[in-house]
Formats: structure tokens, C-alpha cells, sequence
């Protein structure tokens, strides 16, 4: 049975799982809250504690160790949460079916993409478009698991910010941190190292999570015997994981990443087909 | 060699938004405790409750914060504990944001002003309506 004791249990892992590859951790705890009975719409109202937490818990370690790029993550901020809050108005004039229907094939791409890489090393991009040297979007960090400094440029600013527009609105109509998506447009449009990359998602989700406090505070769905052990939890697995994370190499990284993707297709796949 | 590393006062910054997320997280987490502490030694268990006292209602997120420090004295210290740590936990990227716009005004950085500011009134915004 599940109770504060266990789901805090449950949320170290997750927390941790979640800073290592850039997500909240809200679309892996939100089923198994369903599973032990709790309803799917508070599941998902307190979900959001574990995104900021997850979020905020990561980042502080990420920060200081020069890994997750602030000037990113405040340039990308702006369109996430936008499109969290566009996603979170007309979610309620969609029908969701189609909404899971087209996250699972954008999920997808991501899924063939980072396949495609698994055997690749990371080339960080030798030129940089004029927009992005505008916003001053580069940076360097030491990779303690390679033992060398990584420096990189991140290009593609315009691209990248639509397509975290389109992450946010994933973000606000399905209720969760949409992590999985910004690793993907940071990785493939914004040519990010996949460390930075995840670090970077870390820092941004906590702000898209942000948009629905409000909304959720209204509805009345917030349950403060979920919300403290998801808060525990999963502050203490994210900074646990905020550790380790730059020991580990970028191949373990995109497994466990892999992994979660598969999880979320088919997951979203589910969704859509239950509903429709 | 010149590499793409921080400045100094960039690394300034970045030690300060970590402190601040530090210092949010960890005062979180220590209320929660003490609210889940609380929590057994008056119902005598940990189990998750679905009564209707244990759910948070509020207007928006501010007016939310208000009511509970004007109603503190009528709420149990229990409850108390724990949405003090709910609270600080999402008040602390909150916050970080608007570290960051008072840091990037200080260095006269208008590009990076204008999108904390922008990220700033947009979160406000939301956290004020619903």
C-alpha cells in the first residue's frame, strides 16, 4: 500500500532518474499514483511539486558546476512558459485524443533520432548563426567523466525557441514538465552536448511548471499528504542525482534517456487510444 | 587559450542562483519533515489521506499565501508546517527569476533585462491569475 513512507521512497528514484536526464519526473509518478488509486486529476495537480522540486533540486548543483547554461535556459524560459500557458488555456477546447496522438509521434522522432546517436559521439557545432552570437548563447564545462573541458556554441536560437513554444504547450495541455521534448529540440536543433542539455532542461521546467500553480490552487486538487513526500523525495533523488550526474558518460545518459521515451510513447499512445 | 568559461562576475552569479536554489530546496524539504513528523504524531499514521482538510484551496497563489498567514492562528501547526514547505518550494524558482533580472540590470545586459523581465511578468501573471 502506498503512504507518505513509500511514495517518498518512489520519488528519490524518480528525482534522481529525472536530473540525470532533464525531466520532471510528473509523467513517470503520475501512473503509478493512478495505480495505487489516487484520481488521475489530483495525480497530476500535485505532479507539478515534483517538477519544481526536481527541477530546483538539480539545477542548484548543475549551476555552480558551469554544466547547465543559464543564458539558454533564460532565452528558452520565455517560450516554454508562453506556450505553458497557451497549451494549459486551449487544452480545454481540444480533444485530447489528438493531443497524445501527436506528442506520441513527436516522441517518436525523438525516439529514431537518439537511436540513430546512440553510437555517435557528440560534435559540438563549429559555427554558430548570427542570432545566437547576438544572445551570447555558448559556454564550456569540464566533463568529469571524458577529463576535459567541453566547449561548445549553440546555434539555431529562432528554431529552437518555436520548438520550445511547442514543448511548453505539450507542458501546459498535458500537465506534466515536457522534459523529454526540450532535450530533444536542445540536442537536435540548438546543438547542445548532451550533458548541458539535460542540465539545461533541469533549469527550465521548474518555470513551466510555475504556469499551472495557480490553476491547480483553484481546483482544489492539491493533496498535502501527496504533495510532501513527492516534495521530499524527489528533492533529495534530483540532488543526489545532480552529483553523479557528470561522472557518468553521454552513452549512459542516452540509454536511460532511450529508455523514458519508450516509456512516454507508449504511455501516450495508451492515453490516446483509451480515449478515443 | 580563451575559452567560452564564465566571467568572474558571471560566476559570481551562477554560485548565488545556486545558493538561492540550495537554500530554497533545503528549507522545503526541512519543513516538510517536520509537517510529516507532525502528521504521524497526530493521526498515528502515514497514510495518505483524502479527507477534505488535508486539500489547499485558494483564489491564486498570492491570495492563497495571504489568507494562510491571516488564518495561521485557526489552522492546525501541522498543516501549517506542511504548506509552509509547499510554499517555499514553489517560491524558490520564483525567485531565482527575479535574482537573475536584478543581476542582468546591474550588468546593463538590456537583451537578458528584457527577457527575465518578460519571464518575470508572465509568471507573476500566472501565479496572480487562474
Amino acid at each position: 500500500m502506498l503512504n507518505i513512507w513509500s511514495l517518498a521512497i518512489v520519488a528519490i528514484g524518480v528525482g534522481f532518474l529525472g536530473s540525470l536526464i532533464g525531466i520532471g519526473g510528473a509523467s513517470i509518478l503520475v501512473p503509478i499514483l493512478v495505480l495505487f488509486g489516487i484520481p488521475v486529476k489530483e495525480a497530476i495537480a500535485c505532479g507539478m511539486v515534483a517538477i519544481i522540486a526536481t527541477s530546483s533540486g538539480s539545477a542548484a548543483t548543475f549551476v555552480r558546476a558551469h554544466i547547465a547554461n543559464i543564458k539558454v535556459g533564460m532565452y528558452l524560459e520565455m517560450f516554454t512558459i508562453l506556450g505553458a500557458i497557451a497549451g494549459a488555456t486551449i487544452t480545454t477546447y481540444i480533444h485530447p485524443t489528438y493531443l497524445y496522438f501527436f506528442f506520441a509521434a513527436f516522441l517518436l522522432t525523438s525516439f529514431l533520432k537518439f537511436r540513430e546517436s546512440m553510437t555517435k559521439e557528440f560534435v559540438p557545432s563549429p559555427t554558430q548563426d548570427k542570432v545566437s552570437r547576438w544572445l551570447g548563447l555558448h559556454g564550456s564545462y569540464y566533463d568529469a567523466a571524458k577529463k576535459e573541458e567541453v566547449e561548445y556554441k549553440v546555434t539555431n536560437a529562432i528554431q529552437g525557441g518555436i520548438g520550445m513554444l511547442g514543448a511548453g504547450l505539450a507542458a501546459g495541455m498535458l500537465g506534466i514538465g515536457a522534459g523529454a521534448f526540450k532535450v530533444t529540440i536542445h540536442e537536435y536543433i540548438l546543438k547542445m552536448p548532451p550533458k548541458v542539455s539535460s542540465t539545461t532542461s533541469s533549469f527550465v521546467i521548474g518555470i513551466t511548471a510555475l504556469a499551472g500553480v495557480s490553476v491547480y490552487l483553484f481546483s482544489g486538487l492539491l493533496n498535502l499528504t501527496l504533495m510532501a513526500p513527492l516534495a521530499i523525495g524527489t528533492t533529495i533523488g534530483a540532488v543526489g542525482g545532480g552529483r553523479v550526474l557528470n561522472h557518468l558518460n553521454n552513452r549512459t545518459l542516452r540509454i536511460l534517456f532511450f529508455i523514458v521515451v519508450t516509456f512516454l510513447i507508449v504511455q501516450m499512445l495508451f492515453k490516446g487510444f483509451a480515449s478515443l | 587559450m580563451k575559452t567560452n568559461r564564465p566571467d568572474n562576475s558571471e560566476d559570481k552569479f551562477e554560485k548565488v542562483i545556486s545558493y538561492l536554489l540550495m537554500t530554497g530546496v533545503v528549507l522545503s524539504i526541512m519543513l516538510e519533515v517536520i509537517g510529516v513528523v507532525m502528521f504521524y504524531h497526530a493521526y498515528g499514521n502515514l497514510n495518505i489521506s483524502q479527507q477534505p482538510g488535508m486539500f489547499i484551496k485558494g483564489h491564486d497563489f498570492f491570495s492563497f499565501i495571504y489568507r494562510q498567514i491571516q488564518n495561521r492562528s485557526t489552522t492546525t501547526p501541522t498543516l501549517l508546517f506542511m504548506i509552509a514547505g509547499i510554499v517555499v518550494l514553489i517560491l524558490t524558482p520564483y525567485i531565482r527569476v527575479i535574482a537573475s533580472f536584478l543581476y542582468f540590470s546591474w550588468q546593463k545586459n538590456w537583451k537578458y533585462v528584457i527577457f527575465t523581465l518578460f519571464v518575470l511578468i508572465v509568471v507573476m501573471l500566472s501565479l496572480t491569475l487562474h
